[in-house]
């Protein structure tokens, strides 16, 4: 082989080399699906299987609307895949009881193969029939499923088409009969006893709710009246879901429930203590339930697990029925949502208060006097109100007391512009709209009635700046407490330059004010120092 | 033209010398550039990228091809096999040229070159690796000078003080092997502070050992190769001794290679073993990794052992090529290529062709100087003195 | 063998001398070094930081560094990453992060850490971990070899590339000269919201601590540099993942010496080991090669040996043969004159 020819082939080897390298990069799998026609609402993984061990195969990836689509287009329902049980369409795929391993796979394989392959037949676009198909193990959509709720909203529709016969949704379970009835006075949200997973006969919500809404949907639908939605992302898509039509103001639901009731640690009807009685206690709550209601879309929110009185499960010292949580803890834990305090604080973070309340941190110990914002009856009236009509009218004397109105000083007493001059060799000192500022707070808050109510003592919302001081008319100047630079002995407590900054600058991010923005906004640069 | 032919004169401007004239009129062109104007005129490095292929490639691939000395050596005067012999001092040569270009090619990259000394004279920073490489190297650059010393010492008929060097052979050797492997590992081990940088497919707690094993294999490869351009260059300059006995060198050599490509082979698996690294191999860094793990480890390994079964000497002479391509790429990758592999396209180095010029530049007087030692001392012959003294 | 004592006596002798070089190899000791006691650093809240590049122009101004294209005050700049350069010892970069409304800004220069790569690849010791906490350089000695960039798990260390003979590493020194005096580092003097907070190492982390314990929404529960390449003096904490605001957090708590500890520990033992082991395979070498030679020898003298009784024997019988041709020789003689003398008598 002479040399040209013998060059020439190296050539091309390598050639054909580099162009394999190259071509054939691989990629790492598990790519993050940002793609939105991947993310959908009906996505259901089937892994059934690991209720019975360890999975063989990798879980099925199933777009259930896609397939009740596709079932329409050949006026198939629902029966083609499910079973009815009772009158009514089960949920679960072609069965009633997941009972025996091998039944439940066979089932599946069954009845999917055997209804693709007979599209396949038909050179229909149909699904998978080999067993990577179905069971690839790559993740090619991502569930964008929103939970379910049934709000006040919803409810009221519901009890309006159903003319208000309650029986026909709400039901108890008599144990020693075994069987389903309907208690009038009783009736609470589904959730209370089905639970997220199935307990022996004691379905799960998922199954609950989907036989009890969809069938009656569906029932509705073949008698060609409005419905309420039968596919996947009817409910659980959260774009679909807002155009379900909301009913507000919502009527009140008629439950028989409280207008007014008298907060106290002992319930009802419950035997008391001779020696308890004559402990000194904290003062009764006097409580507007009726008002709650109203800010709340469901009664869930509070009444978590059973309508009944919070205090029969958490006791004061804390029982098994309450998790043990005791009364105090279950009336005031920050950061729980069914607590009282918890639902207050939470308000705290809206725009319009959290430029004063970020900053005052989770952990702070609250002011002795502000229990005594919702602690108002004295006990030593316990005598007078064992009298159930008494402990009415004097609860709803006590809530009319309430000044929902924030407090302030009067005009004249607030400074209308505050210089602030602290030594600075970059900036003229600050011309500080004290006046201004004020009222734009008070004008925040002027329709939150909690945040008047809790800011209705004169001075209080000034503390939002003027903090860690007592209260009073002129208080005092932040360089009072703010030094020079940062101090070891407080770590907590910034430098004066620090503590403008960061109360101001820290304000207006929280409240989202978007002007002023960058240094100059609000001091103008000294012209003899440029940078 | 004729009158010159016809009275036997060689001209000077043959093709060689024309060719690495110029390199060398554009290499201190340069020079003068890069000290007068700094590393940024000449160079691609960025603070992203310190080092480029002046240290990638002059240094880390010189040292590692640079190391037939210490093989050769210890081959010979260490383990007795006599019939290498004639391959002891064009091994020799080539390690010390190569050594001695590598101390040069550092004075262009470093900063302040006229302060080398100073880790040695003013302050000694010895939890540093490279200090440790600087002082084998240094070190080993004068064990190389004193195994040289008995070819020039001939060439100028110094016999009493060429006896005195040639006495000094089997402590040179035994302290070459020392230094050599001390700073072949050592190299490697500089790239361990930085894990998060190299690709975890290059990164190893064994990468001392990994370029200490494949020095080894660098040595012997570049052997064969100098000795195969040697003999079609200077054939005219080597005695019978030396003509014999390149078969037996080249055999040898290669099945030493063949060994010891495959023992590196095996450690280099079982690094990736260590690291867990498996599924890396299915990305595009994999790939090139495989590529250089088997195309240019695994691959030879394997020609050597058919050469040298076959008495192939052609193959084996051309193994010998890939493997020195093999090593080229090994050092490149790890310094260049697999280091800072996460910092994105925009930020990554490619040397600029000033850089390019001047290895070529170096590379090409290493050549001038080797063509002259060999074309007037004893290297690839025996003096006439002292041919019955062994 | 034919290695004299003397020579002997020498290799392991400097096999011993050999092995008592070099310090003691810490890759096996569990220590860790949390800082000198009383060495100060700096806590940077990335929650305050507001993006005003205050601090780069303070930073530049005591430092003597020559001023950008652009002024400190433009704001644009933040617009790119950006790195530390040789002009710039510390640099503000702003994120967008998913789920924050505002704008994250993270203020990056040396971290100085406790045990830091720089000044543990530094073949000449020109980095300094000095009491006060802050890393310093000293250009005085610095040979240019930049592997303390190669090191540097954070990739701060700058190089002047344009310097010609005076190129110099550029990076944050913590204002060593203004903290041995009392005073601030420049950055933390200038910043207007306290994003950064100077004091004692100790005492930042409990500072920190509390900074989260009382606002657990604001922060994650974690102080970057805390541990990690074994614990720097400039510290974070942040309100979005460190992850996403360009800190990497796959560095590990492995100090940076530690990472080479093991191969230089590995010297004094090569320096110790290897002439021993490399003695030995010439003194077996030359052994094998002495007793081939004997066994030749051998092999020659016996065959020859065998030669020689055979050419005994040979001589010996030749002569016995001879001795018997000439005694009937002698014989035939005698008879022949005895045969002629009787014939006479007659």
């Amino acid at each position: 082989m002479n040399k040209g020819k013998y060059l020439i082939r190296l050539a091309c080897i390598f050639a054909a080399f580099t162009v394999f390298i190259y071509g054939t990069s691989l990629y790492g799998a598990g790519q993050i699906i940002n793609d939105s026609s991947r993310t959908r609402a009906d996505l259901i993984k089937i892994d059934t299987m690991s209720a019975f061990g360890r999975l063989e195969k990798p879980p099925v990836e199933f777009l259930h609307d896609a397939h009740t689509e596709a079932l329409a287009k050949k006026n198939l329902d629902c029966t083609a895949c499910h079973l009815i049980e009772k009158d009514q369409i089960f949920p679960k795929f072609k069965r009633i009881k997941d009972a025996d391993r091998i039944e439940v796979m066979n089932i599946y394989h069954k009845e999917c193969i055997s209804c693709h392959g007979e599209m396949k037949v038909a050179h229909e676009k149909t699904g998978p029939v080999e067993c990577d198909g179905c069971h690839s193990g790559k993740t090619i959509y991502s569930s964008s499923r929103q939970p379910m709720g049934f709000d006040k909203s919803l409810h009221f529709r519901h009890s309006e088409a159903q003319e208000k016969k309650c029986e026909r949704c709400h039901h108890e379970y008599d144990e020693k009969e075994k069987k389903l009835f309907y208690a009038k006075g009783k009736e609470g949200t589904c959730r209370y006893c089905h639970k997220s997973e199935t307990k022996d006969n004691l379905i799960s919500m998922r199954l609950a709710s989907h036989i009890a809404c969809i069938n009656c949907h569906n029932k509705n639908l073949a008698k060609k009246l409005d419905s309420g939605p039968v596919t996947c992302s009817g409910c659980h898509d959260l774009a679909t879901r807002q155009k379900i039509k909301k009913i507000s103001p919502v009527p009140r639901m008629e439950r028989k429930q409280p207008d007014i009731i008298l907060l106290k640690a002992v319930p009802k009807g419950a035997d008391v203590d001779v020696d308890v009685e004559k402990q000194n206690r904290m003062d009764f709550v006097p409580f507007d339930h009726q008002v709650h209601e109203d800010y709340n879309d469901t009664c869930r929110v509070c009444h978590h697990e059973g309508l009944q009185p919070c205090n029969e499960c958490h006791t004061l010292a804390g029982k098994k029925e309450g998790k043990e949580v005791n009364l105090e803890k279950a009336m005031h834990q920050a950061g729980a949502n069914e607590s009282c305090l918890g639902c207050h604080e939470l308000q705290q973070e809206a725009e319009n208060c959290a430029g004063c309340h970020a900053p005052m941190g989770k952990t702070r110990k609250k002011e002795d006097d502000s229990c005594r914002k919702c602690h108002m009856m004295p006990i030593f009236e316990t005598e007078k109100i064992s009298n159930p009509e008494y402990e009415k009218s004097r609860a709803s004397e006590m809530l009319k007391s309430r000044k929902s109105v924030t407090g302030t000083y009067q005009e004249n007493d607030i400074p209308e512009k505050v210089v602030i001059k602290h030594l600075s060799k970059k900036y003229e000192p600050v011309d500080f709209p004290h006046r201004k500022i004020v009222n734009a707070i008070v004008n925040k808050i002027k329709d939150n009635k909690l945040a008047m109510y809790f800011h209705s003592e004169e001075g209080s919302l000034c503390k939002g700046c003027h903090h860690n001081s007592p209260v009073s008319k002129k208080p005092p100047q932040c360089g009072s407490c703010h030094g020079k630079v940062f101090d070891e002995n407080n770590p907590l407590k910034p430098g004066i330059t620090g503590a403008y900054h960061q109360q101001c600058m820290g304000c207006h991010q929280e409240m989202g004010i978007e002007k002023p923005v960058g240094c100059t906004d609000c001091h103008k640069e000294k012209k003899i120092n440029q940078m | 033209m004729s009158d010159k032919a016809a009275i036997g004169v060689k001209t000077w401007f043959t093709p060689f010398n024309v060719v690495s004239g110029f390199i060398i009129i554009v290499g201190i062109v340069l020079s003068i550039l890069r000290f007068t104007m700094g590393l940024g005129a000449v160079t691609n490095l960025s603070n992203d990228n310190p080092w480029g292929l002046w240290i990638g490639f002059d240094l880390f691939v010189g040292v590692a091809l640079a190391a037939g000395g210490y093989v050769t050596s210890a081959a010979v005067y260490l383990l007795g096999m006599k019939k290498y012999h004639s391959a002891v001092r064009p091994a020799v040569l080539t390690g010390f040229i190569g050594y001695a270009l590598v101390v040069f090619a550092l004075t262009y990259d470093v900063g302040r070159p006229w302060r080398l000394p100073y880790p040695f004279l003013i302050q000694q920073g010895t939890t540093s690796l490279l200090f440790e490489v600087a002082g084998c190297v240094a070190l080993y650059l004068t064990v190389l000078f004193l195994e040289f010393m008995p070819a020039p010492l001939e060439w100028l008929g110094l016999k009493k003080v060429r006896e005195l060097a040639v006495r000094l052979t089997l402590a040179l050797t035994v302290v070459g092997v020392v230094l050599s492997t001390l700073h072949q590992s050592s190299l490697g081990a500089i790239f361990l502070i930085a894990p998060s940088k190299l690709h975890p497919l290059w990164y190893s707690p064994y990468l001392p050992v990994f370029f200490f094993i494949s020095s080894i294999a660098a040595g012997l490869s570049m052997v064969i190769f100098e000795s195969t351009l040697s003999h079609h260059y200077f054939a005219d300059k080597m005695d019978e001794t030396h003509l014999n006995e390149n078969e037996g060198v080249t055999l040898g050599f290669g099945k030493a290679a063949s060994f010891v490509l495959a023992g590196y082979f095996m450690i280099k698996v079982m690094g990736i073993a260590g690291g867990d690294n498996w599924r890396l191999l299915g990305t595009s860094y994999g790939l090139w990794f495989l590529v250089e793990l088997l195309g240019f480890v695994a691959l030879p390994s394997f020609l050597y052992a058919v050469g040298v079964r076959n008495r192939d000497l052609k193959l084996i002479k051309w193994t010998a090529v890939w493997t020195v391509l093999g090593i080229v790429v090994n050092r490149l990758n790890v310094t260049l290529i697999a280091f800072n592999w996460q910092l994105p396209s925009d930020q990554r180095y490619f040397p600029h062709w000033m850089e390019i010029a001047t290895s070529v530049f170096i590379v090409t007087i290493g050549i001038v100087v080797f063509r002259f030692i060999v074309t007037k001392m004893p290297i690839f012959y025996e003096h006439s003195d002292y041919k019955d003294i062994h | 063998m034919s290695i004299s004592r003397r020579k002997f006596l020498k290799w392991i002798g400097a096999a011993g001398l050999g092995s008592t070089i070099g310090k003691s190899a810490l890759a096996a000791s569990t220590k860790h070094f949390e800082g000198y006691p009383e060495s100060f650093g700096v806590l940077h809240d990335i929650t305050r930081c507001v993006g005003c590049r205050s601090c780069e122009a303070a930073c530049a101004k005591v430092n003597e560094l020559p001023l950008p294209d652009k002024p400190f005050t433009d704001l644009s700049v933040l617009q790119e990453k950006r790195r530390t350069t040789e002009t710039a010892y510390t640099v503000v970069n702003k994120y967008e992060v998913a789920g924050k409304k505002a704008p994250v800004f993270v203020k990056k220069q040396c971290n100085h850490c406790l045990e830091p790569a720089c000044a543990s690849v530094c073949f000449v010791r020109a980095f300094k971990k000095t009491e006060t906490g802050a890393v310093t350089y000293d250009a005085s000695v610095c040979v240019g070899c930049r592997y303390c960039m190669i090191a540097c798990p954070f990739e701060i260390p700058a190089y002047e590339y344009n310097e010609a003979l005076t190129p110099r590493i550029m990076k944050c020194t913590m204002c060593y000269p203004r903290v041995i005096k009392g005073q601030l580092p420049a950055c933390v003097e200038a910043c207007p919201t306290e994003a950064l907070t100077f004091g004692k190492r100790v005492d930042l982390i409990n500072i920190a601590r509390e900074r989260i314990r009382k606002y657990p929404d604001r922060y994650i529960d974690h102080i970057y540099g805390e541990t990690e390449m074994g614990g720097t003096s400039w510290m974070y904490i942040s309100g979005v993942p460190f992850s996403e605001i360009g800190m990497r957090e796959d560095l590990g708590v492995t100090p940076a010496p530690k990472l080479t500890s093991g191969a230089l520990s590995a010297v004094p033992v090569v320096v110790g080991l290897w002439p021993v082991f490399l003695m030995g395979l010439f003194a077996i070498s030359k052994r094998k090669e002495i007793v081939s030679r004997q066994e030749l020898e051998e092999t020659v003298r016996s065959v020859s040996d065998k030669a020689n009784v055979k050419l005994a024997d040979a001589l010996a019988r030749a002569r016995k043969e001879k001795e018997a041709a000439v005694e009937k020789e002698v014989k035939k003689a005698l008879e022949k004159a005895a045969q002629s003398r009787s014939k006479e008598d007659i």
